[in-house]
């Protein structure tokens, strides 16, 4: 198809490149620099989509980042993206994209017949129906919603592209590259500022692009190039375009997002599709400009009727003509701009100016160029369903509340100005409390929150004259605070045409006898009838109104539609709009892709992961990992075809009869040293530490102030002010924070100093009735018999030339020991004790077998210690120093903590020896007790006894310690089991200790 | 995203600190007679304000000091900010 | 009252729907009121309606500062469930989960409560361990709970990473069948509207500036649109109970955080439960509208401020992905704060208070909407009787100092760990 609407010899596009792109699967073409949308409108294409609710046609109405309804679904290197902005997608090679919201197709679509029915659907009409019978709603009712509302389709394929996140520090960030953002970019950085000036286009010069100004003896277009290319020499200054500053956060934090290859075939390899930006700026110039705000007049939403900026856009920027009869609908001078880029192009727009007789320089200009003008006229409706056929005018009385005959003529475009409305998203990001601006009926930016300068027409400067100078000024002002330079530029002379003032008029009043919907929010299909409803209703502050009609919350987010809504409400309240108020801005200015915030922590790497020096040594001997934390542990090592199940009972079974060789690296360790140590760990342990030899070893206790049990695990005296101390896994890096707490903060008297030592040690841990003879052989030259190295004592030896440290310490309740080496030398030590351990069938075990083990001792573990509980609940009371004062001691005396009947740990046995209890079952004393049936307690870890070969369990059972020997039932409706059990003690093997101490 | 000036390390993003709560919190001596309201009071009890704030903040990513912050919790302004041990 | 029905929608289409009457009115304060509710949240809304319809008490008068349903009712993801472990959770809010249930039909209202589970995801054994005590706790107490294996998830939720390229396998998960979403305004509106049909005034804009106590007994506030007197009053004001308290001169175990959310823009249907990531805090669930509704940690320092900032949104969509790889392509539309109530053991207080005619409802956390219908019910309970109901008997204020703690996550209290 040919492009019937492009103009020969008129934009910015390069004619040298043509380019295919695909539309609703039909073949088109368009230039190098065209978007989606000016190239679909090139080929006059101008149904994209349909809306939210009425599934009314939907054309292009803007011509950038404030398009209310042109999305679309993007097809680009095998991938999808829903909800494209076709004004904000640059054109390449082989774009295809799809209509939205439609079906079948956009031209013939069934959800249309809501237009039909739009009557029964007024604002909020959901709320009031939809509840008979009840079942309905989710059954019926709410999946016909569901499937109507939604735009685009997500691709559940994994996302192949690539993010990356950027952290940048700059003196001052310039969101924009309108002329006040150049101004005040250029003056800054000739100041020896470092400068980051951001715009969210692909060409640089925001208005300069298009409009008919001179600046120092130049076109507009033409200084906007020559100062752009002059600061991308600048070393101090960093130029990015397709970059959106879209949130402004505490303490001038600043966030941008760069689509680096959006606008490419394919994302080059190493290359990101977008970059986020993390920028902390001294100082923001904030020249982020203005949208254009619709008039509203009936069926304003009809393809064809678009923003005469966007038209002049299409017009100037990529030759495109939006029409070939077009109506021009102003209340200010904008409008003439517009007809006057049409007339120049050979097309004899119209012009309906709301104001009854207004001067300037460019009425004038456009009277000579014979344009024909009718002034205090007014589009009363567009007509057309697809597309604007031809539209309905009058004229309209100065009070502006009485129209006059009707009179209707063709057109195929009616493009509206309501004037200019600063876009105030990031000053009001950033705190600034906005203030109304009467003349221009908007807001603008007040007094700065944070470091954050306004300038241009984002703060309701609308002639280039004033905003230049304004600009200069605040570049070097901005910069001089912080460079102390004095280099200043001076403004550069402009000419351009003075206008005339705004009509204050937005909104066209209804014939007699019409009900036209008249749209203040185009993707929403939020009509001025919806806004008058929920005021009627009793909607009246702003928030209630945009919530109870979805004003302004459509993915535009109310760029084009909040401050309609405003005047809509502030009229119909009787208020003036500073008192109604507007909404909270919030970031992003423009949606950002998730893709873009995560970066690249995605995939396996969306966590980091921790490997303990042995890892390829488990990994080649078939160990089953487990996820403890971000640590990867064995959980088993698989022999053939063995389950968990019985893999775990062979190597736990080892531990109890030979000995077996388990990864305890991932351990915390917490190196304690100074004079002061043994009293700081006796303040942090429930047991006594003033006392505790060098090289001993003793199991403590830590609680939380409330009580509760923090962590447990050995710690041991290395020298005289030297401990080492040892937490759980998963406590690690809490206990450390803990300590340094307590020491810097709580007790900066000690004379102690704690670091973690986690990463500097490989750990081992050698449990099992032949350990000892397998020590000997390790350490030959040590004494590590029952006296030489007694139950928790400490040594250091010589590991085949690696310096080691041996602790004989037990989790298993066998005769055990640990050896710590140094990380780097922890594969070599780990294949050596598996080498010389052979003779003593020496086998590697993993957590699970170390659970089975600790649980049948009764040892507590995380399951136990779970964040709830108090060292009596673990039965650790024994541990519990009654003599002197510890973290958490006081707590310990409530009332719940002391009852008689308190919870306790102990074993649990099924009755028939052979069913395994759940995890997670609980114990009750009437297993068919109606519901709610009161819980005993609960079993908080279970295991197969290897030692006698049936289940065993632990759990914490209330007034546990009289328990022993009852029955009770244990119960696990999830699992449908329901299992009569014995509680016995949590001591289930070798309750006297006798092993660890062999 | 908060931008702390450690006293050690000067101003650092927030994502190198973890947050530690009230800092005018004062634990209890040990070994002292401390009534179940007091005690309670410490562990449980919190003013929260709108407006200043004294709180600890630990430089966990850095030097591994726990520091005072003086910061608004309406605005998030942060107006001083301190040693552990230093009296505000 | 008008009754809304699709009949009188109809009627009202063809008088344009110029007839319908306001859903409620905008009083000015009497000078007196049996019980005045400050706090025109959900759970002020539901107080005064039970006042009204269980206890006939309909001299009652809501204060709001701003607008009605302007706090955390207007800016919560719509999660409704009521899968908690300890008795006083679970008990409470299943009691809640039959209010919801009923509610479009009570209120007249659709607040459009949908029961499209809840699946909180596991990701080791330990985890299916702690889920299964969570379950089974569920089960006993005759609330609805399935065990999922992956298999079970994967027919469920196909979009959720099952592929090898993963950082947290999903092992499985626990599922609240009857657990769902409802239309988070439309609670605040529906109670709002009948409540004021029953007499009840909703007095907006009007800010509290102090308390009149006298002899230990309440008698009043002193107000932005002057001094009301009352024989009972309700604390109802969700992360401005701080502020409130001081004015008492009460100290409360209590810290104000903030909780961001965000939504995707609106996708054609992709996802019809919530689903929670088990290997970091992440939710989701997507909107009628289409939109993906997400949440995750609090900020994590004390904040009043209903501004959050990005890394801790960029470490939720983090996470977000790593549950939902689907995630990555869509955009971030929306995202707003809400600040919270931040209790010491996690769970909420309603009560009496030290002050005769001060009734206290707070520390919701993070789970306040869910808690609307229920918490109004027994919150007007205990102000109508001035005794607390068996199902809000544990959420005492003197639990901190009995140590009969209901603490869900074992985090005692940093509350701002999540």
């Amino acid at each position: 198809m040919s492009q019937n609407y492009r103009l020969e010899n008129v934009g910015l596009i390069n004619r040298e490149k043509k380019i295919s792109f695909k539309f609703n699967k039909k073949k088109y073409y368009g230039y190098e620099g065209d978007t989606l949308a000016s190239a679909l409108i090139a080929n006059g294409v101008h149904l994209v989509g349909r809306s939210f609710k009425y599934h009314r046609p939907r054309g292009f109405f803007g011509a950038g980042v404030d398009e209310p309804y042109a999305i679309v679904q993007l097809y680009r290197n095998n991938e999808t993206d829903p909800n494209v902005r076709a004004t904000e997608q640059e054109l390449f090679e082989g774009l295809e994209a799809e209509s939205v919201n439609c079906w079948p197709n956009v031209n013939f679509d069934i959800g249309a017949i809501n237009n039909f029915l739009r009557m029964f659907f007024p604002a909020g009409f959901y709320y009031k129906t939809f509840m008979w019978p009840r079942s309905f709603w989710y059954k019926i009712y709410e999946p016909i919603i569901r499937k109507a509302a939604g735009f685009g389709k997500a691709s559940i394929k994994h996302d192949k592209e690539r993010y990356e996140h950027k952290y940048e520090y700059c003196d001052i960030l310039v969101t924009g590259s309108g002329p006040s953002g150049l101004a005040s970019a250029y003056a800054a950085a000739k100041n020896g500022a470092k400068v980051i000036i951001a715009e969210e286009k692909s060409r640089y010069g925001g208005s300069l692009l298009t409009s008919d100004v001179n600046i120092g003896n130049q076109s507009g277009l033409q200084w906007a190039e020559k100062i752009i290319t002059e600061l991308k020499t600048m070393p101090n200054v960093i130029v990015k375009n397709r970059s959106q500053v879209f949130g402004y956060y505490d303490h001038n934090m600043l966030v941008m997002s760069e689509r680096v290859s959006d606008h490419l075939p394919n994302t080059e390899k190493y290359t990101p599709k977008q970059r986020l930006w993390y920028i902390r700026a001294k100082e923001v110039v904030i020249s982020s400009g203005s949208i254009e705000r619709p008039l509203v007049f009936g069926n304003n939403d009809t393809p064809g009727v678009m923003l005469s900026s966007a038209a002049k856009d299409y017009i100037k920027l990529y030759g495109v003509l939006p029409g070939k009869k077009p109506i021009i609908f102003t209340n200010n001078d904008s409008g003439y701009e517009t007809a006057i880029a049409f007339e120049k192009n050979g097309i004899d727009p119209i012009v309906l100016d709301t104001r009854r007789n207004p001067k300037s320089a460019i009425i004038t200009e456009a009277q000579n160029l014979n344009i024909n003008i009718k002034f205090s006229y007014v589009v009363v409706a567009a007509k057309g369903y697809k597309k604007v056929r031809s539209a309905d005018i009058a004229e309209i009385s100065d009070d502006k509340k009485t129209l006059g005959k009707i009179e209707n003529i063709t057109c195929d475009c009616i493009c509206v100005s309501g004037f200019w409305t600063p876009t105030i998203h990031l000053a009001s990001q950033s705190g600034n409390k906005t203030v109304f601006k009467k003349e221009i009926d908007a807001f603008i930016p007040s007094k700065p929150k944070q470091n954050e300068t306004t300038v241009g027409s984002a703060k309701g400067i609308f002639t280039l004259k004033e905003t230049l100078n304004d600009a200069f000024e605040n570049g070097f002002n901005l910069s001089n605070k912080i460079t102390n330079k004095n280099i200043r530029q001076s403004a550069p002379s402009v000419v351009e045409k003075i206008t005339s003032s705004h009509d204050k008029f937005w909104c066209v009043p209804l014939p007699k006898g019409k009900n036209y919907k008249r749209f203040l929010d185009f993707q929403n299909d939020v009509a001025v009838s919806d806004i008058e409803l929920a005021l009627r209703e009793g909607f009246r502050s702003i928030e209630h109104v945009k919530r109870y009609t979805t004003l302004g919350m459509a993915t535009d987010q109310g760029k084009t539609s909040n401050l309609n809504g405003l005047q809509l409400v502030s009229e119909v309240e009787k208020k003036v709009v500073p008192q109604v108020g507007h909404t909270t801005f919030r970031p992003p200015y423009t949606p950002v892709t998730i893709g873009a915030i995560v970066g690249r922590e995605i995939g396996k790497h969306s966590k980091p992961t921790r490997k303990s020096p042995m890892h390829s040594w488990h990994e080649k001997n078939n160990a089953v990992f487990v996820d403890a934390g971000v640590w990867l542990r064995p959980r088993y090592y698989k022999q053939g075809n063995e389950s968990l199940f019985q893999a775990s009972k062979r190597e736990a079974k080892n531990v109890r009869q030979n000995v077996g060789l388990c990864d305890v690296t991932t351990l915390g360790k917490i190196d304690v040293k100074g004079p002061d140590s043994a009293e700081f760990l006796n303040r942090v342990y429930t047991n006594a530490w003033l006392k505790l030899p060098i090289g001993k070893a003793r199991y403590g206790v830590m609680l939380r102030e409330d009580g509760i049990v923090m962590d447990d695990g050995t710690t041991t005296r290395i020298s005289e002010n030297h401990y080492h101390m040892t937490t759980t896994t998963a406590q690690a890096a809490n206990v450390l924070s803990h300590l340094e707490y307590y020491l810097q903060i709580v007790w900066p008297e000690l004379n102690v100093n704690v670091v973690s030592s986690t990463e500097q040690w490989a750990g081992a841990a050698i449990a099992g009735p032949k350990s000892r003879k397998l020590l000997e052989k390790l350490f030959p030259d040590k004494d590590v018999s029952n006296e030489g190295l007694p139950f928790m004592g400490y040594t250091e030896g010589n590991f085949f030339g690696c310096n080691a440290r041996i602790f004989r310490i037990s989790f298993s309740g066998e005769l055990a020991y640990e050896v710590n080496v140094e990380s780097n030398n922890g594969y070599f030590m780990w294949e050596k004790i598996m080498e010389v351990g052979k003779e003593f069938n020496i086998q590697p075990y993993g957590t699970e077998a170390l659970s089975t083990l600790r649980i049948e001792m009764g040892h507590v573990a995380g399951s136990e210690l779970d964040g709830r509980t108090i060292p009596f609940d673990n039965s650790l009371e024994g541990l519990v120093s009654k003599k002197k004062d510890f973290i958490g001691k006081r707590s310990l005396e409530k009332t719940a903590y002391t009852a008689p009947d308190r919870q306790k740990l102990v074993g649990v046995v099924p009755l028939d020896k052979k069913t395994s209890i759940p995890e997670g079952s609980y114990l009750v004393k009437d297993a068919n007790a109606k519901l709610p049936n009161p819980k005993l307690g609960h079993v908080s870890a279970s295991c197969w006894s290897v030692e006698y070969d049936n289940p065993f369990s632990l759990a914490i059972l209330k007034d546990g310690k009289n328990m022993i020997g009852k029955k009770l039932f244990a119960l696990s409706p999830l699992k449908n089991k329901k299992i009569p059990v014995k509680i016995v003690s949590s001591h289930y093997v070798d309750p006297e200790g006798k092993r660890v101490r062999s | 995203m908060l931008y702390i000036k450690c006293p050690y390390c000067g101003l650092r993003s927030q994502n190198e600190f973890a947050y530690g709560g009230d800092a005018t919190i004062k634990r209890p001596n040990l070994n002292q007679e401390v009534s179940n309201t007091e005690w309670d009071n410490f562990v449980y009890l919190r003013k929260s304000p709108r407006g200043r704030h004294l709180e600890f903040w630990h430089h966990i990513s850095g030097c591994r000091q726990w520091i005072k912050v003086d910061r608004d919790t309406a605005t998030h302004e942060i107006f001083n900010t301190y040693k552990a041990n230093e009296e505000v | 009252m008008q009754k809304y029905s699709v009949f009188s929608l109809i009627k009202n289409a063809f008088s344009n729907h110029k007839n319908w009457d306001v859903a409620w009115k905008d009083p000015s304060p009497k000078s007196e009121y049996d019980v005045i509710i400050i706090g025109g949240g959900g759970h002020g809304l539901a107080t005064a309606y039970y006042l009204a319809k269980e206890h006939n008490i309909t001299n009652v008068a809501i204060i709001e500062k701003g607008w009605i349903g302007g706090g955390n009712v207007g800016r919560n993801t719509t999660i409704i469930r009521s899968n908690y472990m300890h008795d006083e959770n679970g008990l409470f809010s299943e009691f809640g989960m039959d209010l919801w249930r009923k509610m479009s039909q009570d209120l007249n209202y659709n607040v459009m409560f949908s029961p499209r589970g809840i699946i909180n995801l596991a990701h080791s054994d330990a985890q299916m361990n702690a889920y299964s005590r969570r379950g089974n706790s569920m089960r006993l107490n005759g609330i609805d709970a399935v065990l999922l294996n992956r298999e079970e998830i994967k027919k469920i939720i196909p979009m959720a990473d099952f592929s090898e390229n993963v950082r947290f396998p999903i092992f499985g998960g626990l599922m609240q069948p009857s657990a769902g979403t409802a239309r988070h305004d439309a609670v605040a509106w529906g109670y709002a509207r009948q409540a004021d049909s029953m007499g009840v005034d909703i007095i907006q804009n009007c800010e509290v500036i102090g308390f009149d106590v006298s002899n230990g007994q309440i008698k009043g506030i002193r107000t932005s649109k002057g001094n009301i007197k009352a024989k009972k009053i309700g604390l109802c004001v969700a992360g401005s109970t701080n502020i409130l308290a001081e004015k008492l001169n009460m100290t409360l175990p209590i810290e104000t955080h903030l909780l961001q959310a965000c939504v995707s823009e609106p996708i054609k249907p992709i996802l019809d439960n919530v689903v929670t990531f088990g290997a970091g805090h992440f939710y989701c669930s997507q909107s009628d509208k289409g939109e993906m509704v997400m949440g995750g940690d609090l900020d994590g320092y004390n904040s009043y401020s209903q501004r959050g900032n990005l890394p801790t949104l960029q470490h939720v969509l983090t996470e977000g992905i790593a549950m939902f790889p689907f995630l990555s392509k869509l955009k971030m539309l929306r995202t707003w704060g809400g600040i919270m109530d931040m209790s010491m053991d996690g769970s909420p207080i309603i009560d009496k208070t030290h002050i005769k005619g001060l009734y206290l409802n707070c520390g919701w956390c993070y789970g306040g909407f869910k808690a609307t219908p229920a918490s109004g019910w027994t919150f007007a309970h205990t102000i109508a009787q001035d005794r607390v109901h068996k199902l809000n008997a544990g959420y005492s204020l003197n639990r901190f100092s009995t140590g009969h703690l209901i603490d869900e996550k074992g985090l005692g209290t940093k509350t701002w760990i999540s």
